[in-house]
């Protein structure tokens, strides 16, 4: 049961509710949701991710996107996904756990 | 992602993240993993979170801990699978397959959750120590420890082989179950389905179709035989097509084929009464059509069919054309060799798909029977001959019937290898069909000659042209001498038409002179000064044997008869004019008609009933030198106009035979120097041997030379110093400019 859209929660409280096929430019998430429909986050609907704060999970989300605008136009048009120093590293590990 | 164009040095802080690790942190992360595990196999997942899952499975291949996680998982699955093959094994009878089938379903489900929540280690761990992936891992062990169980497998292939066997006697049985098991085999890898599967399946489907074609073929004729293969086969095709994989159809299709067919084609075609002979000889075109298609399938099954026919008909033909009756009826001969042809050129345009490679086979075998009776050149001439006199009234007489079976027949005048022997006899028949103007149709011939010169070259009938040509000059030319007359006013006192023919061109004909009657020697005298005043410098000879003439003649005072005869017979009659009765000897003495064609002769005027103008005495059937000739006064017919059978073309006598044959040798010794000549002058040097072969190869098209007389006209060129042998190698010859 596919639902539009999925509600993303950070390990911080913070509810980040985006389109399934955003969403799903995560192979994790992506599996999550579709894994033979069983598990909690596919019949609720929403994930909540222990290890990710609100602002990382922010930039995540942006990257979401970002990623499906993008991801059928020339290398050369696509602009710079600009990221903050300060959250890079927590981003660069959440994008590794979100096979991203 | 770039850290933006900002300059500030960005310090990568060493990772704080679990600064001390709990002791038994693998330990116990290992264990909710393992409880998800055993929760997942239960279908009880939905209690579960993927994210805390995958966030501890991540947790630990990122600790290093990728070993014990995946050994870890090794030995759940290993446990819950031996506990479901118990499972499976303890199913009985129909059930098992079933059990199975519901448990494969299962694992597949939950092999692929687990590999979900273990992608992050899929990913990273697997990748880097070169492990199974976790699907793969999970198929692999399902085939070690369920399907190769030692309790299973061998079950499994039976029952499996059994359900198979059982559709092939024709019950009915769970194709979707079935669907089911193979898909898992192929699922598990090509080479378990392969080896547990397919290479059982084979073995046992030889077996099975080796007994069934033993049983086959002892109990049906060929093309019940054969309708049951083709049966099979499809059977078999739409097996692999329910519940096989694609990959077996060939393999399957191929052993279906050895079995029912290539072991058991030859037995098929040599069987009595419905053996491929069989069918040739009812025109079974269905079975035939059946048999090529399946043979075509095998090695070798073509080349069979097609031997067997090219046999066949080489023996039919031999038959025919050596069959003592046939050889008295030369159209009944010809007309047998094309039904013979009409009926396999038809069997090749119905059963054979028109197969290139069975023509051949088909021509050959003609080439080869047509060739073994001398006379075949002779036959199919006056099969012509008949067919452009008559016409062909029995087939609807019009000209494209009559032009199609022109073609027909030179479809079989292109077997034969002595097409200067034909060429000699149709030149005579021509001549004959030419001067006694009983061609059927003047379009007919040409078109015939058409066909001849494309088929063997302007050579060939350039003198047969020439023919045509002097007929109609003829045409002229008496036309101007009747008009000539007429202006001098000269009476003839009867009609005169003269052909003129060039010598060289018409058939060489023994100019015997007989005695023409007065009137008609004055008339011949009138024209021979005609046409050397228009012709100046030639010579006339009159054939006489080849004239017609139509007399008038009343006796009793009842209504006159028109009687149209030769001229030899004309002489005879105007004999008769002076006297009624004649022996033997006075005709001959007054006609001067060489003995065989004046007996020939008066045999048709005395002889035939309802014709005979003359009665012989003592009435025999023999004319014999003492017999006397008396004019019949109770001559009577119904008809006015009566025509005396002229002795027609006919098939020769022996002699006559014998001497075609030789003036035909007499012809091709020119031919062959001509060929030498041409070679060598090409070489310059050559030896024996090859001269003999170019010989051959030149002169094929019109007929086979023999090696003794190509020997013979090179030692008659090298007496009239065309050639000369080699001072040093005996076996050279060279040409002499």
């Amino acid at each position: 049961m596919p639902k539009d859209t999925v509600k993303l929660i950070s390990a911080d409280g913070f509810e980040f509710v985006v389109d399934y096929e955003a969403a799903c430019v995560s192979n994790t998430i992506k599996n999550m949701l579709n894994a033979g429909g069983c598990f909690t986050e596919s019949e609720r609907g929403e994930v909540t991710f222990k290890e990710i704060s609100g602002a990382v999970l922010e930039q995540v989300c942006r990257y979401f996107y970002y990623n499906l605008r993008h991801q059928n136009s020339a290398a050369r048009s696509v602009p710079e996904f600009k990221v903050e120093p300060s959250i890079a590293l927590e981003l660069l590990m959440a994008a590794n756990f979100l096979d991203t | 992602m770039s850290s933006g164009g900002k300059n500030k040095r960005i310090q990568i802080e060493p990772f704080k993240h679990p600064p001390q690790m709990h002791p038994h942190y693998a330990e116990q992360t290992w264990k909710v993993l393992e409880d998800a595990i055993e929760k997942i196999h239960n279908h009880n997942a939905s209690k579960l979170s993927f994210e805390e899952l995958y966030r501890n499975a991540y947790n630990m291949v990122l600790h290093r801990f990728g070993d014990k996680l995946y050994n870890g998982l090794i030995n759940t699955l290993t446990n819950h699978l031996r506990k479901i093959a118990a499972i499976v094994e303890s199913a009985h009878g129909e059930s098992f397959l079933k059990e199975l089938k519901n448990r494969w379903d299962e694992h597949q489900k939950s092999t692929q959750m687990i590999r979900d929540i273990l992608m992050y280690m899929d990913r990273t761990y697997v990748q880097q120590n070169q492990k199974t992936h976790v699907y793969q891992l999970g198929l692999d062990l399902w085939c070690q420890v369920v399907v190769r169980n030692c309790q299973i497998s061998e079950r499994l292939r039976r029952i499996l082989l059994d359900l198979v066997h059982k559709e092939r006697t024709g019950e009915v049985i769970d194709r979707s179950l079935m669907r089911s098991i193979t898909k898992m085999f192929t699922a598990l890898g090509n080479n378990v389905y392969v080896a547990d599967f397919e290479d059982p399946f084979l073995l046992a489907s030889a077996e099975f179709y080796k007994k069934e074609a033993s049983e086959y073929i002892s109990s049906s004729d060929c093309p019940e035989y054969l309708r049951k293969a083709e049966r099979r086969l499809t059977e078999e095709k739409e097996r692999v097509s329910s519940y096989l994989d694609a990959s077996s159809m060939d393999k399957i299709v191929c052993v279906v084929q050895t079995e029912l067919i290539s072991n058991q084609m030859k037995t098929l075609v040599d069987m009595e009464n419905s053996g491929g002979i069989a069918l040739l000889r009812d025109d079974k075109y269905e079975d035939l059509y059946r048999m090529y298609c399946l043979f075509g399938q095998v090695v070798g099954g073509l080349e069979l069919v097609k031997d067997v026919m090219s046999c066949y008909v080489k023996d039919t033909g031999k038959q025919l054309v050596q069959d003592p009756e046939r050889a008295k009826d030369p159209v009944g001969f010809v007309q047998g060799l094309l039904d013979l042809r009409d009926k396999y050129e038809l069997i090749i345009k119905q059963a054979f798909k028109e197969d290139r490679n069975f023509r051949n086979a088909l021509n050959q075998a003609f080439e080869h029977f047509v060739n073994l009776s001398p006379r075949s050149p002779e036959y199919i001439s006056l099969f012509i001959d008949e067919k452009l006199r008559k016409g062909i009234k029995d087939i609807g007489n019009s000209e494209s019937d009559l032009e199609a079976l022109l073609d027909k027949v030179m479809t079989i005048f292109r077997f034969l290898q002595e097409k200067d022997v034909f060429e000699k006899y149709y030149k005579q028949h021509l001549a004959k069909r030419l001067l006694s103007g009983r061609s059927f149709s003047d379009d007919a011939e040409r078109s015939l000659l058409v066909k001849l010169k494309t088929e063997c070259g302007y050579q060939f009938t350039s003198k047969l042209e020439s023919m045509f040509n002097d007929i109609k000059t003829s045409e002229d030319m008496i036309r101007d001498f009747k008009e000539k007359m007429e202006e001098s006013g000269t009476d003839l006192g009867l009609e005169l038409s003269v052909q003129v023919l060039t010598t060289g061109s018409w058939p060489a004909q023994a100019t015997d002179q007989c005695l023409l009657p007065r009137d008609l020697e004055a008339c011949c005298e009138e024209f021979q000064n005609f046409y050397l005043r228009v012709r100046n410098g030639r010579r006339l000879t009159w054939q006489t044997n080849m004239g017609t003439a139509e007399l008038r003649f009343s006796c009793g005072g009842r209504t006159p008869h028109i009687l149209a005869v030769s001229t030899y017979q004309a002489c005879i009659l105007m004999l008769f004019n002076d006297s009624d009765r004649l022996t033997y000897q006075e005709i001959a003495e007054a006609s001067k008609i060489p003995p065989a064609e004046l007996k020939r002769n008066l045999q048709s005027l005395a002889l035939v009933k309802g014709k005979n103008i003359l009665v012989k005495e003592p009435m025999s059937k023999e004319v014999n030198d003492t017999d006397v000739f008396l004019f019949n006064d109770k001559f009577q017919s119904r008809f006015t106009r009566i025509k005396i059978g002229t002795v027609t073309a006919q098939k020769e006598s022996e002699p006559e035979k014998q001497e075609t044959r030789q003036k035909v040798e007499e012809d091709r010794k020119p031919q062959i120097e001509a060929a030498i000549v041409r070679i060598m002058k090409a070489r310059r040097v050559l030896d024996h041997n090859s001269i003999v072969t170019e010989v051959t190869r030149q002169l094929t098209a019109r007929f086979n030379p023999n090696p003794s007389v190509i020997k013979k006209r090179i030692e008659s060129l090298i007496e009239r110093e065309f050639l000369e042998r080699d001072q040093h190698d005996r076996k050279l010859y060279r040409y002499l400019a």
